[in-house]
């Protein structure tokens, strides 16, 4: 089977939540590879790392971006990543995903144009087959 | 010139004399009642407010009598008076003096009267039973009166201020001292009241801490209003002091307690988003997980599945057991109070917690001398010490055995208690506001910064106090308690 997307990326602190998502994606053959940041910080140092050298096949085309993380939050992440977001040659899609229900994260973050959606933890199988199925 | 009808009739009730009070140019019309009623005939007079003030007025109404007319005429306050006026046999006659405010409210005028009401006592009966009211609603409404003449360059206090600041009877009060009736804080209020009084004619009513002759302090209420003389210069300023003590206080009293409500429920605010926030990470998990096995076919990987129910309701559990804490914190800060001393409290954290300190070369070092004891509740200031000295243990420097300073010390009559370590520190300007706050990751991640500031922070403000941090990056972190 072949897969929808090659690499996806979450970045979240809680190791169960990452543990069931990646279950879902092999189930589903969702991609073929992940990568997991367990903080901000990680991520961005990732992110940055690459920028020099950036091949096709380590940049993910979606993010799934958690909010609430030690060391650094999503939207510490997020004000980085925008700044350099444009410099991969590869269109990357981001979604934040939090179990925040606080309207106030919600409009924040829909007023952020890179932000493409947000997901309100628990997010579905359904969800996640259909936002890969669209890449 | 009459405004209406209406009005006419209430004029005619009121069977009175008046005065109306006409601008451009300055002028009163005296009515016939006037004139009748002390005898005069319009031509023996000259009716206008120069000749009325000197020839017919009782020079002892005359200061008032003036003041009062002139600020009705410029300012239009309104005022009522008694005054003594001599009549055609050359006896004074007393009147009650009063204004537009004495009109009927729905009657509006636009010309200022004055009315003379006659009054059929004797007059000097009436003056002492005067005095007495005056006297009387002096005492029990604590109202002292003051007068400042500018000409004589002498204060005059009546005999109730004269009780309110606590000074003798012979006592002379003076401009010069003025400073002394109020206290440090209040007395650029007080001559800023009263200059601008004195200079500009602009009166003032404000409240203002006040110190008596023996060093006690009281809230009062100044009122004070320019005098005039007949040129319309001010030669004096007259007012009245309040003792509002006892309302004052209370003010403060309410304002504390509502300052206190509103931190107990921004505090209760912040703990209803902790809970729904960290429950709902659990059950979102849960949730996912469940999908996940009614998504799966084979029934092995599904038992496999199962086994991930434990680990996500034993961390339920652990947060549960953290927000009981919380909870426990809000209710606990109605436990007594005791004496509580440092070197015993820290004794009986340190030897539960011997292994993590021997395990790590920690040294602790302790200075109580300034301060020795607090009234506390025992369990919480334990609670702080432990989480302080942990946190400094679990942070250390990768380079070198962890060294804890813990004093106590007085400042600014307030008691401080202060942890330092020589840790790796914290970057505040990335962590600022963090430190104290709760992460979603405190109940599984060993490492990160757990339930403990925060729980620490929860205490000490319960209790009314604050707490502080201060750090450097590879220096080490002090954190400072004020109790």
């Amino acid at each position: 089977m072949s897969h929808l997307i090659d690499v996806a990326c979450i970045i979240d602190d809680d190791t169960i939540y990452i543990n069931l998502v990646k279950r879902i994606i092999e189930s589903k053959h969702l991609c073929k590879n992940l990568l997991i940041f367990e903080n901000g910080k990680n991520a961005l140092s990732f992110f940055e790392a690459i920028l020099n050298n950036p091949k096709k096949e380590n940049i993910p085309e979606i993010i799934f971006l958690d909010l609430n993380m030690p060391i650094m939050d999503g939207w510490e992440f997020l004000a980085n990543f925008i700044r350099i977001k444009n410099n991969f040659g590869k269109t990357i899609t981001l979604y934040i995903v939090s179990s925040s229900i606080n309207p106030l994260d919600i409009k924040k973050a829909k007023s952020i144009s890179d932000v493409k959606d947000y997901l309100i933890k628990p997010v579905t199988i359904k969800e996640l087959e259909s936002i890969f199925s669209i890449h | 010139m009459l405004q209406n009808e209406l009005f006419n009739n209430v004029l005619q009730d009121f069977n009175t004399g008046y005065w109306e009070l006409y601008k451009d140019p300055y002028r009163e019309i005296w009515s016939k009642k006037f004139y009748k009623t002390l005898g005069y005939s319009s031509n023996t007079i000259q009716p206008d407010i120069d000749y009325f003030l000197t020839h017919l007025i009782h020079k002892e109404d005359l200061d008032i009598f003036r003041d009062n007319f002139i600020s009705y005429r410029l300012n239009n306050i309104n005022f009522k008076q008694y005054i003594k006026i001599l009549n055609v046999e050359n006896k004074y006659q007393l009147f009650r003096c009063s204004t537009n405010d004495e009109l009927p409210v729905n009657i509006k005028s636009e010309i200022n009267f004055i009315f003379f009401f006659e009054v059929k006592l004797e007059p000097d009966q009436a003056i002492i039973k005067d005095n007495f009211y005056y006297k009387e609603t002096a005492q029990m409404t604590s109202t002292g009166s003051w007068y400042v003449d500018f000409h004589k360059k002498e204060s005059y206090w009546d005999f109730e201020t004269y009780k309110i600041l606590e000074y003798p009877d012979d006592y002379k009060p003076s401009l010069k001292d003025s400073a002394n009736y109020y206290s440090e804080d209040c007395r650029q209020l007080a001559a800023d009241c009263f200059f601008n009084c004195a200079m500009s004619g602009i009166p003032f009513n404000t409240e203002i801490k006040m110190v008596t002759l023996n060093n006690r302090e009281f809230w009062a209420r100044a009122i004070g209003k320019p005098m005039y003389n007949e040129n319309k210069e001010i030669i004096g300023v007259r007012g009245v002091f309040q003792d509002i003590d006892d309302q004052k206080r209370k003010e403060i009293r309410l304002q504390k307690s509502v300052d206190i409500i509103a931190a107990q429920n921004s505090r209760l605010f912040n703990f209803a988003h902790i809970v729904s926030h960290n429950l709902r990470s659990h059950t979102s998990n849960l949730s996912l997980l469940v999908q996940l096995i009614e998504d799966i076919n084979d029934p092995k990987e599904k038992e496999e599945l199962i086994k991930e129910v434990k680990t996500i309701s034993s961390n339920l559990n652990t947060t549960i057991e953290h927000l009981n804490e919380i909870v426990t914190i809000q209710t606990n800060n109605k436990q007594k109070k005791i004496p509580v001393k440092f070197k015993e409290s820290l004794e009986l954290v340190t030897s539960g917690i011997s292994q993590i300190i021997n395990n790590n070369n920690s040294q602790i070092r302790t200075d109580f001398s300034e301060l020795e004891e607090i009234n506390y509740i025992p369990a919480y200031l334990e609670s702080i010490l432990l989480n302080l000295i942990t946190n400094a243990i679990k942070y250390k420097h990768p380079d070198r055995d962890p060294v804890i300073d813990i004093k106590t010390y007085l400042k600014d009559k307030s008691q401080f208690l202060k942890v330092s370590d020589n840790g790796r520190g914290i970057d505040m300007s990335l962590f600022k506001d963090k430190i104290f706050g709760m992460y979603k990751t405190f109940h599984y991640n060993k490492d990160a910064v757990g339930i403990g500031l925060f729980l620490t922070k929860n205490q000490v403000e319960s209790m009314g106090g604050s707490i502080t941090v201060e750090s450097q990056v590879d220096k080490g972190t002090s954190f400072i308690i004020e109790f």
